[in-house]
C-alpha cells in the first residue's frame, strides 16, 4: 500500500468513519460533544488537504503538473472491471480543498441546530464523505456510488431539520437529482459496454491506472517493466489477455481510459438511436444530468425550494459544493469523454450557460425572500462556468489558437472555486439574520448597518464578492469567462456582458433593504444583537479568501491551470485534427497568424 | 536611481499610501468598535488626520515626481508651432508588478505606464484631494459628536445617531487609491479594475447618509448607470482582446525582449503612426470578400465601446442622469469624487487610449459631448438647488472635454481637464461652505450672503470667472479657463472650417458659453447679492472655518493661475509632451470618408485664434449681462420670462424627462421581466413539474386500483376461496363415524398398495 492510497482514502473515509463511531459510541443528550467531535473531524479534513499544498503531509501536491497524481487502484469488483481508483489533479485539487473548507465553516455554523443533533452530525459527515469521494474518484462505478451516497444524506438533512415546507423541497430534490443519476447512469452504461481496454495501448494503460503503478517498500514507484509483470499474472491481467486471444472486448469503468479511448479511437463514434452517435447520445444524457446539479434553466427550479428550506449551513454546503460537483462532471467527464458531441453542441452549452446567467439575474430581481434572491444569483453565477466550459473557440474564427478557450475553461473553474466562496458567505450571512429574526422578507429589513456594523460590514463585502467587484474573487472568474466568448461568438459576448447590469442591480437592491435606512421594519428588533464570535469566524475566512483570490488570483490558478489547460489543448488538436473547422482557412495561414498578432495588413 | 525607475517608484508609493491609510482605520476602528460597540470621538479624529496625511504625503511624492520628470525630460515649455514631436515619439515607462492570469500568451496584469500626463494627473489629483481631505476635516466637524439628521423621521422624530467621521475618511482614503490606480495603471484591464472600485467608492461616498432613503437610491442609481456604460466598455474590451490579444498601452520589457503593446501594435512605426487594424481585427468574411478596409469597422466598435465606459463614468448623454442625484453625498465628495477626479476619469480614458480611436469613433466621441453640453447647460439654467446646479454644470464642461477630443483638440480637452479640476472643486467647496452656514442648499432661501462671509463669496466669484474663461483676448491673459476654453473653441472653429457638415460642434460650445456664463452668475447673484430672502438664515450665517476657508484660498489662486506660464510650470507644455504618437497631425475617415480631424496645431493659426477668442469673449460676456439684467440690476423679471415660454421651462425643470423616461423605458420593464420570469419558474416549470408528479401518483392508482385489485388480489382471493371451497367440501367426510373410517382405511391401503405396483411394474 502506497502513501498516496492510505492519505487520499483516509481523507474520503474519516468523516464517514467518524459518523460511524458517533452511531454506536455517542451517548444521548451529548449534543455538545457530538458537535465539536464533528467539527475536529471537518478540520482535520481541512488541514489534511491543505498540508498537500504547504508541506507536512506525506502525499504531496505539486504545483505545475497537468497529470493525474497520486493514482492508485485496487480491485473492487473484478468481473466487471470495477476498481476503486483514486486520483488528484489540478481539477480536482481545489475542489477537494472547497469542500473540505465549506464543510468545515457549515459545521461551524451547525452550532444554532438543536433538533436530533447527532443523526445530524452523522448525516452531515456522511455528506462530507459523498462530496470528497465524488471529485477524488477516477472509476465511473465509483463516482456513482459517491453521487448516490451524497443524495441521501442531503435528502434527510433537507427533509428533516428543513423549514417549513421542507417535505415538499426534500423530495423535489432528491427526484430532480434521482432524474439526473438515471440520466448518468444510462450513459455510464452506454460508455461501458462499448469501451474496450485492449484498443489502449501499453502505456497508455499505465498512465490511465488500468495497470497498477504499486508503490515498492522504500515508498517509490515501481518501474513499469515490473508494474505490468506484475500485473500479467493478477486476476485483471490474466482476464486481459485471455480476452485479447479470444478477440473479446475488455469493458471498463475507468474514467480516465474512458477519456483515451474518446479522443483516440473510434469505439463511441458508431450510430446509436436516430442518427446520432453513441458518443452524442452519451453527452447529451451526461450532460443533462450535471447541469440539472449545477443547476442550469430550465432544470434549476429545485435550488430555490431547496435552499429556502433548507437549514444555513446545510444551503452553505449546497450552494458552495454541491453545485460544484455539476460543472465538475462537465469538466472531467463530458468533454474528455465525448469531445465529438461537445464540440457539435458547444453552441447548445453554452446557450444553457448564458440562458441561465440572464434567467437568474432577472429571477433574482424579483424575488422577495432574500434566501430565495441568493438562491438565483446562484443560478446566474453558475451560468458562467456553463458558459466557460463550452466556448470552443479553437478552430472558430479568424484563426487557430486554443488560448481563448483555455482562458474560458480556467476562468469557469476560478468562477466554481470563487462561487463556492462568495455564495456560502452570502447564505450564511442570510442565516445569520435568520437565527436572529426568523424571516427573510427583503421588504422588512433595513436600517441593520447602524445595529450590527461588523455583521454588515462582512455582509456588504461578501455581497460584492458576488457582484464581481475588481479586488474580489467573484471579478476574476467572471471577466475571464466574458473575455474569451467575443471569439467563439459575439452575439452571446454581448449578451454575458450585459449581466452586469443585472447583477448591480439586484445586489445594491437587496443591500439597500436590509442594511440601509433608517429602521427596521420587521419583528423582533430586540433580536438584533451584533454579531458573535463563531458566526465572526466562519464569516470573516471567506471575505479574506475572497480578497486574496480577488487579489493574487495565481494563488489558485497557479494549481489549476496546468490540468485544464493539458485538458483544453488535447481537445482542441482533436478538434484541428479530426478537421472541425468552422471555417476553411489554410493551417499556414492560421498558425501564422496565431504567432504574430502584430503583424500588420496593409491597406 | 534613474528616472526610469524613481519616477514609478515615487508613484507607485503616493499610490498605495492611501490604500494604507484606508486599511489601518478600516481594521483598527472595526476592532475598537466591536470591542466598545462604538468608536471613540477623539479615536475618530485621528483617523480624519491619519487620512489627511496620508494623501499629503502623497501629493508631496507626486510633485517630487512631477518635479523629477521636468528636470530630465525634454519639454517644450510653452505653446510652441505642434510640429510633430521633435524629439521622437513621447516617453514613457511601462512595466508589470505582477499577472493576475497568465495563460499562454494571454495575461491579465497589474502594471504602470507612466508618461508626462501621468505624472501631471497625479500632481492635479493628489493637491485637490488634499486641499478637499482638509476642508472636510472642517465640513464633517459634525460627525464627531452626536448626530441629529434633520432629513429622516423615525417614529415622528428626527433619527438621532452616533457621528461617523472615521468612514467618511475611510472612503475618502479608497478613493483617493482607486483614482491613482485609474491614472497610474499600465493596462486597459486594470484600468477597469480600478475603474469599477471608484464606482464603488462613489456608492459608498453618495450614501454616505445611509439613513437617507435619496441617498441611497441615488448611489444604486450611480452604480447601476455606471455599469451600463462599464457593459459597452466590456464589449470593446472584449473586442480587442480577442483581436489584439494584449490590454498593455505600452511596450512590455521582458527580459532583453519587449512585447508590443495595445499602442506600437495598433499605431506602427512603419505606417508612419497612422491607426491601421492588425490583422486579428479582420475576420475571415472581410478577408475572403477583400474588403476595402479590413477590420476597420471592428476596430471602430472597439473604441466606441471604450468611450461607452468614459459615457457613463464622465456622465455624459445618455448616461448623464446620475451625476445630479449622486449631490446627496457631502459636499467634500461633491467636490473631489463628483466633479474633479472621478467624472474626469472618463475623460482621461478618452485622453489615454486616444491612439486607438479612428476618426469615426472620435466623431461620436465629438458629438457626445456636443450634446451633454448643450442639454445639461440648458437643466442648469432652471436648477434651484445651489449644488445640482454645478452638477450640471460639470456636465456640461466634461461635454466641452469630449468634444475637444473628438474634434482632435487633445491638447485642449486635456488642459480644460486639468483647469477644470481646479475651479470646479473650488466652486463646490464655496458652495459647500454656503450651505454649511445656511443648512440650505436652495438659492431662493440665500441671497446677500456676500457681506456675512466675503472670503467664501469673492473666491467663488474667482471659480464663476473662471469657469466663463474669463480674459482679456487683446492682450492673451485671463483666468486659467480662459486659456482652455479658448483653447477647445479654437479648434471647434479649425474643425468647422474643415468639415462643413458638422459645423453644428462649433455653434454648440459657443452656445454653451453663453449658457454658462449666465447660469454661473445666476447662481453667483442668487446667493450673494441683493436683499437676503430667508431673513432667520440669513441672521445664522458665519464664515466658516480656517481650515475650510484655506483650501478655497489656495485652489482660488490655482483657478486664476492654472493656465499660465510660469517657469518650468507650463501644463500645456508638458501635454504637448505627452500627446500621444500619431495623434497629432489629424486624421482622414475611412468609413465617413468626408471626415477629416485637423491637426491640433492648426488652431493655433493666428486668424483661428483672433476670431476663436472674440467670440468666446463675446460668448461670456453675454451671458453675464444677462444674467447682470435678470438677476442684479432686475431690471427684467425672470419668473414673467418663464411663464412666456412655458413648456420650455417645464422642460428645462423638469431635467427633459429623462429619469422618467428611463423609468419607463428600461427600469419598469426590467422589473417587470423578473416578475415575468419568476412568474414561469413558479408556475410553468413547477406547474409541469407538479403535474408530472400528479400524473405519476395518478398513475400509480391506476396501477393499484385496477392491476392489484383486480389481477393479483383477485389471484390471490380467488386461491383462497377455492382452498375455502375445498376445505368446506372435505369437511364433509369428517362424520365422525368409526365405521365410516374404517372403511377409508381400508381403501385407501388398497389404493396406495395398488400405486406402488403400478409404479413397481411401470418400471
Amino acid at each position: 500500500m502506497s502513501h498516496a492510497s492510505i492519505y487520499l482514502s483516509v481523507l474520503v473515509f474519516l468523516p464517514a468513519v467518524v459518523a460511524l463511531l458517533l452511531a454506536l459510541f455517542c451517548p444521548k443528550g451529548a449534543d455538545e460533544a457530538c458537535k465539536q467531535f464533528s467539527l475536529v473531524t471537518t478540520l482535520i479534513v481541512l488541514v489534511m488537504s491543505l498540508l498537500m499544498i504547504f508541506g507536512g503531509a506525506p502525499v504531496q501536491f505539486a504545483a505545475g503538473t497537468a497529470e493525474m497524481q497520486h493514482l492508485f487502484a485496487w480491485d473492487w469488483i473484478p468481473s466487471f472491471g470495477i476498481q476503486y481508483l483514486l486520483g488528484i489533479d489540478g481539477v480536482s485539487y481545489p475542489l477537494v480543498a472547497l469542500t473540505a473548507l465549506v464543510s468545515a465553516l457549515a459545521m461551524a455554523a451547525s452550532w444554532p441546530i438543536t433538533k436530533h443533533v447527532k443523526a445530524y452530525c452523522i448525516l452531515f459527515l456522511l455528506l462530507e464523505t459523498g462530496m470528497l469521494g465524488v471529485f477524488l474518484a477516477l472509476d465511473f462505478f465509483l463516482f456513482y456510488v459517491f453521487w448516490e451516497v451524497m443524495l441521501l444524506p442531503m435528502y434527510f438533512l433537507i427533509g428533516i431539520w428543513g423549514g417549513p415546507r421542507k417535505e415538499y423541497a426534500a423530495i423535489k430534490f432528491f427526484l430532480y437529482t434521482l432524474f439526473g443519476s438515471v440520466l448518468m447512469l444510462i450513459a455510464v452504461l452506454i460508455l461501458y459496454f462499448n469501451s474496450d481496454l485492449t484498443k489502449l495501448s501499453e502505456d497508455k494503460l499505465l498512465t490511465t491506472g488500468v495497470i497498477p503503478r504499486l508503490a515498492l517498500e522504500d515508498g517509490t514507484l515501481a518501474s513499469e517493466a515490473l508494474a505490468i509483470a506484475d500485473w500479467k499474472v493478477s486476476p485483471a491481467g490474466t482476464r486481459f489477455i485471455e480476452a485479447v486471444e479470444a478477440n473479446r472486448p475488455v469493458h471498463t469503468f475507468n474514467i480516465l481510459a474512458l477519456q483515451q479511448m474518446g479522443q483516440t479511437t473510434d469505439l463511441f463514434t458508431a450510430e446509436g438511436w436516430l442518427g446520432k452517435s453513441l458518443s452524442w447520445w452519451a453527452f447529451v444524457l451526461l450532460f443533462v444530468g450535471f447541469i440539472i446539479k449545477v443547476p442550469s434553466v430550465p432544470l434549476h427550479t429545485w435550488l430555490p425550494d431547496a435552499h429556502v428550506e433548507a437549514p444555513t449551513p446545510i444551503s452553505m454546503i449546497l450552494a458552495g459544493v454541491l453545485l460544484k460537483m455539476g460543472g465538475y462532471g462537465i469538466i472531467r467527464i463530458c468533454y474528455p469523454i465525448c469531445p465529438d458531441a461537445a464540440f457539435e453542441l458547444a453552441y447548445v452549452v453554452c446557450g444553457i450557460g448564458v440562458v441561465s446567467m440572464v434567467w437568474g439575474a432577472f429571477a433574482a430581481l424579483a424575488q422577495s425572500d432574500f434566501k430565495r434572491m441568493v438562491a438565483y444569483s446562484s443560478v446566474s453565477h453558475m451560468g458562467y462556468v456553463v458558459l466557460g466550459f463550452g466556448v470552443w473557440s479553437a478552430v472558430a474564427e479568424n484563426f487557430y489558437n486554443s488560448e481563448y478557450w483555455k482562458f474560458g475553461m480556467n476562468g469557469a473553474m476560478f468562477q466554481m472555486i470563487a462561487h463556492g466562496i462568495s455564495s456560502a458567505g452570502m447564505f450564511f450571512m442570510v442565516g445569520v439574520l435568520y437565527d436572529r429574526v426568523h424571516h427573510r422578507d427583503l421588504n422588512r429589513f433595513g436600517g441593520l448597518f447602524a445595529k450590527m456594523p461588523t455583521y454588515s460590514g462582512l455582509a456588504i463585502g461578501i455581497f460584492f464578492a458576488g457582484l464581481g467587484l475588481p479586488g474580489l474573487c467573484g471579478f476574476i472568474g467572471e471577466v475571464m469567462v466574458v473575455l474569451s466568448v467575443w471569439s467563439f461568438s459575439k452575439a452571446l459576448a454581448v449578451i454575458s456582458a450585459a449581466v452586469v447590469i443585472l447583477t448591480a442591480g439586484y445586489i445594491l437592491w437587496a443591500l439597500q433593504r436590509v442594511y440601509l435606512g433608517a429602521e427596521y421594519k420587521g419583528p423582533h428588533e430586540e433580536a438584533l444583537t451584533p454579531i458573535t464570535s463563531r458566526e465572526l469566524w466562519i464569516a470573516a475566512p471567506l471575505l479574506a479568501l475572497a480578497i486574496l483570490f480577488g487579489v493574487y488570483p495565481r494563488a489558485l490558478l497557479d494549481y489549476m491551470q496546468p490540468s485544464v489547460n493539458a485538458q483544453v489543448e488535447a481537445l482542441a488538436k482533436l478538434s484541428k485534427d479530426r478537421g472541425y473547422t468552422h471555417l476553411a482557412l489554410s493551417e499556414e495561414v492560421a498558425g501564422e497568424a496565431a504567432t504574430n498578432h502584430a503583424k500588420i495588413v496593409g491597406r | 536611481m534613474s528616472s526610469a525607475s524613481i519616477i514609478p517608484n515615487l508613484l507607485t508609493l503616493a499610490w498605495l499610501l492611501p490604500l494604507v491609510a484606508f486599511a489601518v482605520i478600516c481594521l483598527g476602528c472595526s476592532m475598537v468598535q466591536r470591542r466598545q460597540g462604538q468608536v471613540p470621538y477623539e479615536l475618530q479624529r485621528r483617523a480624519g488626520l491619519l487620512s489627511v496625511g496620508a494623501i499629503g504625503a502623497a501629493t508631496l511624492l507626486s510633485f517630487i515626481a512631477l518635479f523629477v520628470w521636468l528636470g530630465t525630460h525634454e519639454w517644450t515649455g510653452g505653446a510652441h508651432g505642434g510640429e510633430l514631436h521633435p524629439n521622437g515619439p513621447p516617453r514613457y515607462y511601462a512595466d508589470d508588478w505582477y499577472s493576475l492570469v497568465e495563460i499562454g500568451s494571454l495575461k491579465l496584469t497589474l502594471g504602470y505606464y507612466v508618461d508626462a500626463l501621468t505624472v501631471l494627473m497625479f500632481a492635479m489629483v493628489t493637491f485637490i484631494a488634499t486641499c478637499v481631505h482638509v476642508y472636510a476635516l472642517g465640513y464633517m466637524h459634525d460627525e464627531l459628536h452626536e448626530v441629529t439628521d434633520h432629513e429622516v423621521n423615525v417614529r415622528g422624530r428626527h433619527l438621532h445617531r452616533p457621528g461617523r467621521f472615521h468612514r467618511f475618511f475611510q472612503y475618502l482614503s479608497l478613493f483617493s487609491f482607486s483614482m491613482l490606480g485609474i491614472v497610474i495603471a499600465g493596462n486597459l484591464a486594470m484600468v477597469f479594475m480600478f475603474w469599477e472600485l471608484v464606482g464603488i467608492c462613489s456608492y459608498f461616498l453618495i450614501g454616505f447618509y445611509i439613513e437617507r432613503h435619496s441617498a441611497s437610491t441615488a448611489a444604486n442609481k450611480a452604480f447601476i448607470v455606471n455599469r451600463v456604460g462599464d457593459f459597452g466598455m466590456l464589449i470593446g474590451m472584449m473586442a480587442l482582446w480577442a483581436s489584439v490579444g494584449t490590454f498593455s498601452f505600452g511596450d512590455i520589457p521582458q527580459g532583453d525582449k519587449v512585447q508590443p503593446g495595445l499602442f506600437s501594435q495598433l499605431r506602427n512605426e512603419s505606417n508612419d503612426f497612422a491607426l491601421v487594424p492588425t490583422v486579428g481585427f479582420v475576420s475571415p468574411q472581410e478577408e475572403s470578400a477583400d474588403a476595402k478596409y479590413p477590420g476597420y469597422w471592428l476596430l471602430t466598435i472597439a473604441g466606441i465601446g471604450i468611450f461607452c465606459g468614459c459615457v457613463g463614468k464622465s456622465a455624459q448623454f445618455p448616461l448623464h442622469v446620475w451625476l445630479p442625484d449622486a449631490m446627496e453625498g457631502p459636499t467634500p465628495v461633491s467636490a473631489l469624487v463628483h466633479s474633479a477626479t472621478m467624472v474626469a476619469a472618463g475623460v482621461y480614458l478618452v485622453g489615454r487610449f486616444y491612439p486607438v480611436f479612428t476618426p469615426e469613433a472620435l466623431l461620436v466621441i465629438a458629438y457626445t459631448g456636443c450634446i451633454t453640453l448643450f442639454i445639461a447647460a440648458t437643466i442648469a439654467l432652471t436648477a434651484t438647488d445651489i449644488k445640482r446646479v454645478l452638477a450640471y454644470s460639470t456636465v456640461s464642461q466634461l461635454g466641452y472635454m469630449m468634444l475637444a477630443l473628438g474634434i482632435g483638440g487633445w491638447v485642449a480637452g486635456m488642459f480644460h481637464l486639468m483647469t477644470h479640476a481646479f475651479f470646479k472643486s473650488l466652486l463646490f467647496l464655496c458652495s459647500g461652505s454656503v450651505i454649511h452656514a445656511v443648512h440650505t442648499n436652495e438659492l431662493p432661501l440665500m441671497g446677500g450672503l456676500r457681506k456675512k462671509m466675503p472670503i467664501t463669496a469673492y473666491t467663488m466669484l474667482v471659480g464663476c470667472l473662471a469657469i466663463i474663461g474669463a480674459g482679456l483676448p487683446i492682450a492673451g491673459i485671463g483666468l486659467s479657463g480662459y486659456y482652455s476654453k479658448d483653447a477647445i473653441i479654437e479648434q471647434a472653429l479649425s474643425f468647422a472650417k474643415l468639415n462643413g457638415p458638422h459645423r453644428v460642434l462649433l455653434l454648440a460650445p459657443v452656445l454653451g458659453a453663453v449658457l454658462t456664463a449666465f447660469y454661473m452668475f445666476r447662481m453667483w447673484y442668487l446667493a450673494f447679492v441683493g436683499p437676503p430672502r430667508d431673513k432667520h438664515r440669513y441672521d445664522h450665517a458665519h464664515e466658516s472655518p480656517r481650515v475650510m476657508t484655506v483650501p478655497l484660498l489656495v485652489l482660488a489662486f490655482m483657478a486664476i493661475a492654472a493656465g499660465w506660464n510660469v517657469g518650468p510650470l507650463c501644463i500645456t507644455g508638458l501635454l504637448e509632451s505627452a500627446q500621444p504618437i500619431g495623434t497629432a497631425v489629424g486624421a482622414k475617415g475611412s468609413l465617413a470618408a468626408a471626415l477629416t480631424i485637423p491637426a491640433e496645431s492648426l488652431s493655433h493659426a493666428p486668424a483661428i485664434k483672433q476670431q476663436a477668442g472674440l467670440w468666446a469673449f463675446g460668448a461670456a460676456a453675454l451671458g453675464v449681462l444677462l444674467a447682470t439684467v435678470f438677476y442684479c440690476w432686475k431690471v427684467m423679471n425672470s419668473s414673467e420670462v418663464a411663464s412666456t415660454f412655458r413648456p420650455i421651462h417645464r422642460l428645462l425643470l423638469s431635467k427633459w424627462w429623462f429619469d422618467e423616461l428611463y423609468d419607463w423605458v428600461f427600469v419598469k420593464p426590467t422589473l417587470a421581466i423578473g416578475l415575468g420570469i419568476a412568474w414561469v419558474d413558479r408556475r410553468m416549470i413547477d406547474g409541469l413539474i407538479h403535474f408530472l408528479a400528479r400524473c405519476a401518483k395518478w398513475g400509480a392508482g391506476i396501477v393499484g386500483s385496477i392491476f392489484d385489485v383486480r389481477v393479483i388480489d383477485g389471484a390471490v382471493d380467488g386461491l383462497a376461496a377455492l382452498t375455502w371451497g375445498g376445505a368446506g367440501e372435505l369437511r364433509k367426510i369428517q362424520t365422525g363415524r368409526l365405521r365410516q373410517y374404517v372403511m377409508f382405511i381400508v381403501l385407501g391401503f388398497l389404493a396406495l398398495t395398488f400405486a406402488a405396483l403400478g409404479v413397481a411394474f411401470a418400471r
